[in-house]
């Protein structure tokens, strides 16, 4: 069992490997998009993943739900991953974070 | 995964011939409005404007609408297809009765190739309807982006109908009334009915998630949808039953209502995006949307019948149908193709390799620059165009078409270069 500290560290070092996630439509990663409701290591090998997606009928959720799998999966493979896609609440621009929105505005 | 909807997508087969179809039309017309840029000064009643019309409506923008739709119908129905098969046959059919019919206008065939053409182009129609309207009845969840699409079917149904009885009409000669005042009709079916409520079923669904903007208002569409489904049914009943013009501007009115609450719905769109600059498919998207208005603005001005003079009357007919067909609808197609095209080919390229190795963006699969010089020279020519139909002058008629030429070259260009794009090795 891990400690408080680790715990948080790991949580940390997942969301920034989920960065290298983009959504291939808007070109922004999906931890700045808000779509991670919740990352939540047990300090164990478990780890529990909410994510979302901007609207359901996004037509690209099958290749970025792909990439999530993929990326954590590569990176940890001594890990069990449990990824949940949930539509409550639904997502929307409020939930991006503030360097998301700028970098949005930028592009 | 559970509520993903992008496995009900359809096989590229099935979606992709429309796209190849479509481009290869729009360079056809660029090249025949350029041979008949003359006749753009005259009546729209004659061999070539009918040709180049109804590649316009028929190659060009119902071909790309159909494959497009077919990609988005998981999108906006939330389910899969009915037939792929149907809609692979449907492709032949349509594509077949496409060539015939246009080739019967040019030679004004119209006795003998024109009533068969015209019934090989209806039977793609029925099969079309029956596919999308079996889709929608499985449809669990039935939103007001459906409605717009069903009803538009059925207002393709309608267009085919009358078109189909026209070109028989020309050998059996049974309609009572001008083969102008059905035209009129069939015209009005076939823009307001079929291409602009579907344009806004899909359009209000996807501009939104291009722009990222949400919290729009959903009433905006309601009424958009009644007021021009409501003002298109009195409109034809008016012309069509009654043979009568009196109240044609109040009509006008009503649909122009509907479009300006369709508008309204993308400017709050438009205005509360989080994505600030726009990418080549939104810029002409947004430039298609302003280009609507000089339609709706003829629209309710030749439904007072003004200006008196037929010539001049005439020329602003013209003008309406060109704004209509190559302003509004040709520009929202030149862009929206890049929102679509690129990502179901990315997909399809892709999929396997997503989050393993790197991928390229879907935008990095066309050339920008020859997007740019397609937007330009897109701009220019409906400039020079809609000044040639006004002022009736040949020379820049002539100009303005081979402007939408060069366009129709970086369009197919971009288009061919995205469908043949090779993997990068991994």
């Amino acid at each position: 069992m891990k400690s408080p500290d680790e715990i948080l560290k790991m949580e940390g070092d997942l969301l920034t490997l989920l960065k290298t996630v983009m959504d291939p439509e808007v070109e922004l990663n999906i931890v700045d998009l808000g779509l991670i409701y919740r990352l939540e290591y047990h300090g164990d090998k478990k780890v529990d993943i909410d994510l979302t997606l901007s609207t359901p009928a996004c037509p690209l959720g099958d290749a970025i739900i792909a990439n999530v799998h993929e990326i954590l999966k590569a990176n940890y493979p001594e890990l069990e991953f449990n990824v949940q896609l949930v539509w409550d609440p639904p997502w929307n621009p409020d939930m991006m974070t503030e360097d998301g929105k700028q970098m949005l505005e930028m592009m | 995964m559970q509520g993903l909807k992008t496995d009900l997508a359809p096989s590229k087969n099935v979606v992709l011939p429309h796209f190849k179809y479509a481009a290869i039309s729009f360079f056809v017309l660029a090249v025949l409005m350029v041979l008949s840029s003359p006749d753009l000064a005259g009546h729209y009643f004659q061999p070539s404007i009918l040709t180049i019309t109804h590649i316009a409506a028929l190659g060009w923008g119902t071909m790309i609408i159909f494959g497009a739709l077919y990609q988005l119908i998981p999108v906006v129905m939330e389910t899969a297809l009915f037939s792929e098969k149907i809609a692979k046959i449907n492709f032949w059919i349509l594509g077949t009765g496409i060539l015939l019919l246009t080739g019967a206008f040019w030679h004004f065939s119209v006795t003998t190739l024109l009533p068969i053409a015209a019934s090989v182009v209806f039977t793609g129609f029925l099969l079309f309807i029956l596919n999308i309207t079996l889709t929608a009845l499985k449809a669990t969840k039935k939103n007001i982006q459906t409605y717009f699409i069903v009803t538009a079917s059925f207002w393709l149904l309608l267009t085919g109908l009358l078109g189909t009885l026209m070109s028989f009409n020309y050998r059996y000669n049974f309609l009572n009334l001008s083969h102008l005042h059905y035209l009129k009709i069939h015209a009005h079916m076939g823009i307001l009915g079929w291409f602009l409520l579907l344009i806004i079923g899909v359009g209000s669904l996807l501009l939104p998630m291009f722009f990222v903007s949400h919290k729009l208002n959903i009433k905006k569409l309601q009424f958009s949808f009644f007021a021009i489904n409501g003002g298109l049914i009195f409109l034809t009943a008016e012309w069509w039953i009654f043979n009568s013009s009196m109240l044609t501007p109040v009509f006008a009115l009503i649909i122009a209502a509907g479009i300006l609450s369709f508008m309204s719905y993308v400017y709050d769109s438009y205005k509360k995006r989080m994505r600030k600059n726009l990418d080549i498919g939104m810029k002409f998207t947004v430039l298609s949307i302003s280009l609507f208005l000089l339609p709706i603005v003829l629209g309710i001005v030749a439904s007072f019948r003004i200006p008196d003079d037929p010539l001049l009357f005439n020329r602003l007919l013209m003008l309406y149908g060109f704004g209509f067909l190559m302003g509004f609808i040709t520009s929202l197609i030149l862009g929206q193709t890049y929102k679509t095209l690129p990502f179901i080919i990315w997909l399809d390229k892709y999929k396997d390799r997503i989050g393993k190795t790197k991928t390229p963006m879907p935008r990095e699969l066309y050339s920008e620059k020859a997007a740019t010089i397609q937007y330009w020279s897109y701009v220019i020519s409906i400039l020079l165009l809609s000044g040639g139909i006004i002022f009736s002058q040949p020379v820049i008629l002539k100009a303005g078409s081979l402007f939408l030429l060069i366009c129709a070259i970086a369009y197919n260009f971009n288009i061919f270069k995205i469908l043949r794009h090779k993997p990068i090795k991994k």
